[in-house]
């Protein structure tokens, strides 16, 4: 079976630190003020002093369904067999239609290439048999990566394991990007 | 973030004059151009320096068009992480944590990943200046090498001969050339000697030291079970290895107790999250310890073979009772009583974690005192999942070159170690009283300041009161990359070459001896700080202090009693020595056991357990004004940073959501905050994430410097609020023992930063 690749955010281990954010930047040349990739709080819940709040890290969702690659003109989106949802800059016109069609707002559009960017899951160093940047630096370890149809890897494992979660299901697009929510229980153990 | 003007300005030329805030202020900077490249050639302006030789990945035509791999060690904190530069054609690109090294374990922070902005700093100071107005004018001339270091070499000189050498001060802060700063202010003969620790750890490393022999002992994070941490903000305030483990000991289940005012991204990780009063955690721990000698619960043998001093503990423990502390510390009495019995029971599993700065009272010394102790009697000393002895000192012993003995000092420290603060180390000294003598002239006029990285005047409280001692100084002269505050009042500015642009004295990292490496040459007309040591040593007839040629004879010195091939070493970044076997339990102390009762603080007349120290609270209608870090900076070094600024611009005013309302304070609203010694226009973070009675700060913000275009402007300085109180045991700065009023920002008032 060809691969499949895919994130699983352990929301529990993220400290928004946002190394992830500047690993990215630097290794994919994103533009002062532009991101691919983001954290974003989910709370405070509750009042002083009981208090909880999560934090997810996220990125291009990689949805099989993606209304970025439907709505594009020119065929520049597409989803590859291997998961990733790819830009082909050469053909892009910079229209923005996938820009206003994602929901969860993962395109920037590229001052200088004049192009709609976003994240590629750092396909050049998937090639290179390494993780994505942002995978690669995470601090708490939050962000896993791997391929959803191989059932030994670590993400297949975790998805197996825990109860997991898409953001906007309700929008039909079949992300590649699972989320467990759950804390530790003691002694236990969130792998 | 104030938008950077980009219209180009000419490079002033060596001899012409120019204003500080006009020059910095347009620079205009290209990422990678010739233009840049070019400007390197100049480097150094003729003195020797060693950084081209051994060097594997300047651009050459072997690499042309490849990306090169280097090992370094990252310097965007004092956590000297092991880190990976990618460099293409002399440009460094990337920066990736080296997975060999046990400080990162293959990650960088968002600090370390934004190294690259550190290089590429549009406002880095780009070569040697001096004075050429009224003190604080902004008017510069760029000068050579030989004359910056002339110039600052004889003002030394004059003002040795003139008011002795203990009238130059010498400050410098955690860094890998220190030992070599130490040896020019120890060679030139001054006492007078700043670190940053007095404004930071001080309580931490003092009560450790005088406890167990050793300053900050590290977690068995692999094995340990239970740990409170105490105003330790890990999550937060990232040191790097230890906050993925902390993160790894969390997501296995292990249980994590937090004391803290502010619901911090580390008491959301928590099991359980204590908002204790600050100030209160002393009570806290001795009703801790109380339940637990109590209840026997301790471990009586590691107590009979290993301390001293318990039954003193014993008695002075009887009356600090969990209903004596909930009464002190807001948490209640069962809490206190069902924790402690809990902590016990994973014994030696268990670590009431050192931390760093606990509450920052002044009481914070007797604090640490009782959690070293809590840990004394838990036995984890060296046990699996307990404190372990590896500290920040330790590692491999080093070769060294020969030098003469230093000439002995015979004037008193104008710090007030020993004869004010006798139990302080020299080396971390309580800087916040040199700028007071300064002030007052007592013991001594001190005259000159030489300061190497570091930036007193946003570092120590009382902002306004430094900056009149720093303008009443005969002679100031600072070593930097930026152009900060502190430099901006200076009469000579000595730039020296970023962590990326230059060699360091070797680093070991538990048994592994690392280096610190040029990735890129020097952008700019910069030196590594050892050259500017040397050559100050050398205009100041103390060469022989300084037995070095270049940066690589002290590293080949240091390797020397090793087996190790320099250039091997240059290609690795590190070289393993051989674990040592020496497991044997004995403690650098005065009795060779831990000291529950010290012996030390007897002898200057204080308990030798720790006792309960009252600490001030606010008046009504005041808060605690609190601070600490944010992930996405370093102190005051990073507000320049275009990266991390963008992630965190600014520090907001935390306030409670419910006092908020009760003032009229609305989110993101400018606020008024105002202290006994000054007053800022900050902007208010309405949040459930604080107690009501205090307010929050983060550090490192409201630049004075226009020079410094992405960080001027940002956010407020708490050091232009910070009042100094100054703990007498530990000298250490009592942070948040300064109280503040709050509301609205009138139409009347001024808008728009800051006041003081």
């Amino acid at each position: 079976m060809s691969k499949r690749y895919g994130f699983v955010m352990l929301v529990y281990r993220c400290i928004d630190c946002k190394a992830c954010q500047v690993a990215c930047w630097a290794e994919n040349e994103v533009p002062l003020g532009k991101t691919r990739n983001w954290i974003t709080r989910d709370g405070y819940r509750g009042t002083f002093p009981h208090l909880s709040v999560d934090y997810l890290p996220g990125n291009c969702m990689h949805c099989d369904n993606a209304p970025c690659v439907s709505v594009c003109p020119t065929g520049a989106s597409s989803k590859r067999e291997d998961g990733i949802v790819a830009v082909n800059y050469k053909k892009c016109i910079g229209c923005k239609y996938c820009m206003v069609a994602c929901p969860y707002d993962a395109r920037y559009f590229h001052p200088e290439k004049e192009v709609a960017d976003k994240c590629t899951m750092c396909k050049h160093r998937l090639a290179e048999g390494k993780e994505p940047a942002c995978v690669t630096t995470c601090v708490g370890g939050a962000r896993v990566f791997g391929d959803l149809n191989d059932p030994h890897s670590r993400v297949s494992k975790l998805l197996r394991k825990h109860r997991h979660k898409v953001l906007l299901p309700e929008q039909g697009t079949k992300p590649s990007i699972y989320y467990i929510m759950e804390r530790p229980q003691e002694g236990g153990n969130l792998e | 973030m104030p938008k950077q003007s980009h219209s180009k300005i000419p490079t002033p030329q060596p001899g012409e004059t120019f204003h500080w805030n006009r020059y910095f202020t347009r620079r205009q900077f290209i990422k990678g151009s010739a233009a840049v490249l070019a400007t390197a050639a100049a480097a150094a302006g003729g003195i020797k320096t060693g950084f081209k030789e051994n060097q594997v990945a300047y651009a050459s035509e072997e690499t042309s068009g490849k990306t090169v791999a280097i090992p370094t060690i990252c310097e965007n904190c004092v956590w000297r992480c092991g880190a990976i530069a990618y460099v293409k054609d002399g440009i460094l690109t990337k920066l990736e944590g080296n997975p060999e090294h046990p400080n990162s374990r293959g990650k960088l922070c968002p600090r370390g990943n934004a190294g690259i902005k550190v290089l590429y700093d549009p406002d880095r100071l780009q070569f040697p200046m001096i004075r050429a107005g009224e003190r604080g004018s902004g008017l510069w001339r760029r000068v050579s090498w030989e004359e910056a270091l002339d110039f600052t070499a004889e003002n030394m000189q004059r003002i040795k001969d003139e008011h002795g050498p203990e009238a130059m001060i010498m400050s410098s802060t955690h860094n890998l050339t220190q030992p070599y700063f130490e040896n020019l202010l120890n060679a030139f003969g001054t006492p007078n000697y700043g670190t940053q620790r007095s404004l930071c750890f001080n309580a931490m490393t003092i009560a450790f030291t005088y406890t167990y022999g050793i300053a900050q002992p590290g977690v068995d994070y692999d094995n340990c079970r239970y740990i409170i941490y105490t105003g330790r903000n890990l999550a937060e305030a990232i040191s790097n290895s230890e906050t993925q483990k902390m993160m790894e000991f969390a997501a296995r289940g292990g249980k994590i107790v937090v004391l803290d005012p502010r619901f911090t991204i580390t008491a959301s990780k928590a099991v359980e999250w204590l908002p204790v009063k600050p100030g209160t955690d002393l009570a806290f721990f001795l009703a801790v310890n109380h339940v637990i000698v109590t209840e026997e619960l301790y471990d009586r043998d590691f107590i009979e073979k290993h301390t001293v001093g318990f039954e003193k503990l014993k008695e002075a423990l009887q009356s600090y009772s969990p209903e004596w502390a909930a009464e002190r510390c807001e948490i209640d009495a069962g809490t206190i009583r069902r924790i402690a019995r809990e902590f016990a029971s994973y014994r030696p599993a268990a670590v009431a974690h050192p931390n760093w700065r606990t509450s920052n009272f002044r009481n914070s010394f007797q604090t640490q005192r009782a959690i070293a102790i809590l840990n004394a009697l838990m036995g984890n000393w060296g046990k699996p999942g307990g404190l372990t002895p590896e500290g920040e000192e330790s590692g491999p012993e080093l070769g060294s070159l020969p030098q003469p003995p230093y000439p002995k000092v015979r004037a008193p420290r104008l710090d007030g170690v020993p004869w004010k603060y006798p139990l302080v180390p020299l080396k971390y000294g309580v800087i916040q009283e040199i700028r007071d003598a300064l002030l007052t002239g007592k013991p001594y006029q001190g005259k000159g300041w030489l300061v190497y990285r570091q930036n007193p005047l946003m570092s120590i409280p009382e902002r306004r009161k430094t900056l009149t001692a720093l303008k009443n100084l005969d002679f100031l002269a600072v070593i930097d990359i930026l152009p900060n505050d502190t430099a901006y009042y200076a009469d000579v500015i000595l730039p020296e070459s970023t962590y990326l642009e230059r060699w360091d004295p070797i680093a070991p990292a538990g048994n592994k001896l690392f280096l610190r490496q040029p990735v890129v040459e020097p952008l700019y007309d910069t030196m590594s700080g050892l050259m500017i040591l040397k050559e100050l040593g050398k205009r100041l007839g103390l060469e022989d202090y300084f037995p070095y040629e270049k940066e690589q004879d002290i590293i080949k010195a240091q390797i020397a009693p090793f087996n190790i091939d320099f250039d091997e070493l240059v290609k690795k970044g590190f070289y393993e020595v051989k674990e040592s076997e020496d497991h044997e339990m004995h403690f650098q102390t005065k009795s060779g056991k831990v000291e529950i009762n010290s012996s030390l603080l007897e002898s200057v007349g204080e308990p030798g357990v720790p006792v309960w120290q009252e600490p001030p609270a606010p008046p009504e209608g005041q808060f605690y004004l609190l601070t600490g870090k944010v992930a996405q900076h370093s102190q005051f070094t990073t507000q320049n940073n275009q990266w991390l600024m963008e992630l965190t611009p600014y520090n907001p005013l935390w306030i409670n959501a419910a006092v908020a309302k009760r003032l009229g304070i609305k989110d993101n609203q400018k606020v008024v905050v105002e202290s006994k010694v000054g007053k800022v226009i900050s902007r208010a973070n309405v949040t459930e994430a604080i107690r009501p009675d205090c307010v929050f700060l983060a550090a490192g913000f409201g630049h004075l410097s226009k020079a410094l275009t992405i960080g001027y402007g940002a956010g407020v300085s708490n050091s232009a609020l910070h009042e100094t109180n100054t703990d007498k045991l530990s000298g250490c700065q009592a942070l948040s023992e300064t109280f503040v009023t709050v509301k609205p920002l009138n139409s009347e008032e001024i808008a728009g930063g800051e006041t003081s």
